[in-house]
């Protein structure tokens, strides 16, 4: 009699939880992330106590003699988004124009500190082989990005809370105001989450530029980097400092249809390119 | 059933055409050795075998599955070119993760069973960039072990290992297979040493596979000869030479004369020449020969 081999069938949610353990598993030994999120707790406090301390200095071009006067921050709050000013509803109109400098260095930049983190850590994958253990044993390139895009999510949303916390501390030092103006505490939660959904946004464009670049780290970082440049004044217009449960939900909505539509995509290149 | 079944299978890398029709059987319980020059294709199919890179034309059978299916998948252990570890974790944070990967329940006790095998327990704390080529081969090895894979698919696994290390190889891969079911495909240059384990044979050339053969169709087709020594090998070659179609040197000294003949008939043939024989022995050709002349037939 012939023998007889039998396959026993995972179920998706198995299959799918044991690789997002191991993502986690790998987020928690991996040095890059702690960097990182250090550098989202340490860059507000420095950001908002050395502007502070340049408040109301002047710089004189010598070639013009035009002279600019440096402009600190007056309220903690300007390190997550513009205070709603006189002519202004919720910040959004100052947002949408704002080049200033609290305008660029705010907790939005977290986006672009997400995009360093999944580009390594997903051409850290391709580079040492560990993708080759894993496709081997998994047919399904879509729990790859489904998990991939989980961790990248948590991590986006760790940094922009790390971020949170070192700008109450930076104002806390710089003895700024904590005053909300028109607004109120309901909005700040809500302009956070709000954040934190948008990042789903920026992560499956991340995932899906590392996954098609593969081991080329370079490649990865530069077209992350780039297409969050493209997308990063967006931020400060969805998700105002006076965001509200719309703005959430806009964000959310937003989230998931481009994490389902990229994820997509980025399964299918995976399926039709070499994975090693 | 067979392990691997391969029909028409082809991959094309732009114009190039690394895998053409190649057609493929592993029988269960086989050690397939998987032999070809470099470039012939073998990496390509073996990592066509684990869906690594897409095919561009036919199709591959595991366990009479398609080769995409995922309870199929889930039970295939692979070493394809070098152990795909993470260099700044220990051997036993990668054996974790791939142990997790494979959704193992008791994972640690797999771990410790697999490293015990490769003989790697005690450096299971190292990190894995700071092991030696043998030591990585070795936990490849391990890692492909995991979980009790129903079909190995080795890629030079033999590369960098010691005299001990091979022959925790061929222990492994004889292990494997004693039931009957589990089957290995494994290529390697090492033509000797797979000699020593392999059930089966495959030989790859441009892509194409030229000869399917078991171990004893292999020693059947393995032609003999007649190997000897003496006081004056120039003059023996010569004379040897003027009577038999193929007569070589080889690397030990000896000459070998590979025409159908006896041992009594050069002993008597040379003596009548003045030539006194000082050792004569009939022998077979091996694997690493018999390939070497097919290549050559092919040219």
């Amino acid at each position: 009699m012939e023998n007889q081999v039998k396959f026993e069938s995972v179920s998706f949610g198995k299959r799918l939880g044991s690789m997002v353990r191991v993502d986690f598993r790998r987020m928690g030994k991996s040095k890059i992330f702690y960097i990182l999120l250090a550098c989202a707790l340490v860059i507000p406090v420095l950001i908002t106590v050395m502007m502070t301390m340049m408040d109301g200095s002047v710089s004189v071009n010598p070639q013009t003699g035009v002279e600019t006067v440096m402009e600190g921050p007056e309220n903690t709050w300007q390190s997550i988004g513009t205070l709603p000013t006189a002519g202004t509803e919720n910040g959004q109109a100052t947002a949408m124009g704002g080049m200033d400098v609290m305008g660029m260095c705010n907790i939005n930049m977290m986006f672009m500190l997400t995009a360093v983190f999944i580009c390594l850590f997903i051409s850290e994958d391709f580079k040492s082989g560990y993708a080759k253990n894993l496709f081997a044993v998994r047919a399904k390139k879509s729990e790859y990005v489904i998990s991939k895009t989980l961790s990248g999510f948590v991590c986006g949303a760790l940094m922009l809370l790390a971020y949170f916390i070192g700008a109450m501390l930076g104002g806390a030092i710089s003895g700024l105001s904590f005053e909300l103006s028109t607004l109120n505490t309901g909005n700040i939660v809500m302009c956070i989450l709000a954040k934190i959904f948008l990042m789903l946004v920026f992560i499956s464009i991340f995932v899906l530029i590392s996954v098609a670049a593969k081991q080329k780290t370079w490649l990865c970082l530069c077209g992350s980097l780039a297409a969050g440049m493209l997308l990063f004044m967006m931020v400060g217009m969805i998700t105002p400092l006076g965001s509200t449960i719309l703005n959430v939900l806009f964000c959310l909505a937003c989230g998931m249809l481009f994490a389902l539509g990229l994820g997509t995509i980025s399964a299918v290149v995976l399926k039709k390119s070499s994975l090693v | 059933m067979n392990a691997v079944e391969i029909r028409n299978l082809s991959k094309n890398f732009g114009a190039k055409q690394a895998v053409c029709g190649l057609e493929m059987t592993v029988p269960m319980g086989a050690i397939y050795g998987f032999i070809g020059e470099n470039g012939s294709g073998k990496s390509t199919t073996e990592k066509m075998i684990c869906g690594l890179i897409p095919t561009s034309g036919g199709t591959i059978k595991l366990y009479g599955k398609d080769y995409k299916d995922e309870a199929v998948r889930a039970k295939v252990g692979v070493l394809i070119e070098a152990p795909g570890c993470f260099p700044g974790l220990s051997v036993w944070e990668n054996m974790m993760l791939q142990a997790t990967n494979l959704g193992i329940e008791e994972a640690e006790k797999e771990v410790v069973r697999v490293l015990k095998r490769v003989r790697m327990e005690g450096a299971a704390g190292n990190k894995f960039k700071n092991c030696s080529l043998g030591m990585k081969q070795r936990v490849g090895i391990a890692m492909a072990l995991l979980g009790d894979p129903t079909l190995l698919v080795l890629d030079e696994p033999l590369n960098g290992l010691d005299a001990d290390g091979m022959r925790i190889m061929r222990e492994v891969l004889r292990d494997i297979v004693k039931d009957g079911t589990r089957s290995v495909v494994v290529s390697s240059h090492l033509l000797g040493e797979l000699q020593k384990v392999a059930t089966h044979y495959g030989i790859i050339r441009h892509g194409k596979m030229i000869r399917e053969m078991t171990a004893e169709e292999l020693d059947t087709s393995c032609r003999t000869y007649v190997a000897m020594q003496n006081a004056d090998m120039s003059r023996s070659k010569m004379l040897l030479g003027c009577k038999f179609s193929r007569v070589e040197e080889d690397e030990a000294g000896y000459l070998r004369v590979y025409d159908e003949t006896t041992p009594e008939e050069i002993v008597t043939y040379l003596y009548e020449n003045g030539i006194c024989v000082t050792e004569i022995k009939t022998d077979k050709i091996g694997l690493e020969e018999y390939y070497i002349d097919l290549m050559k037939e092919g040219k």
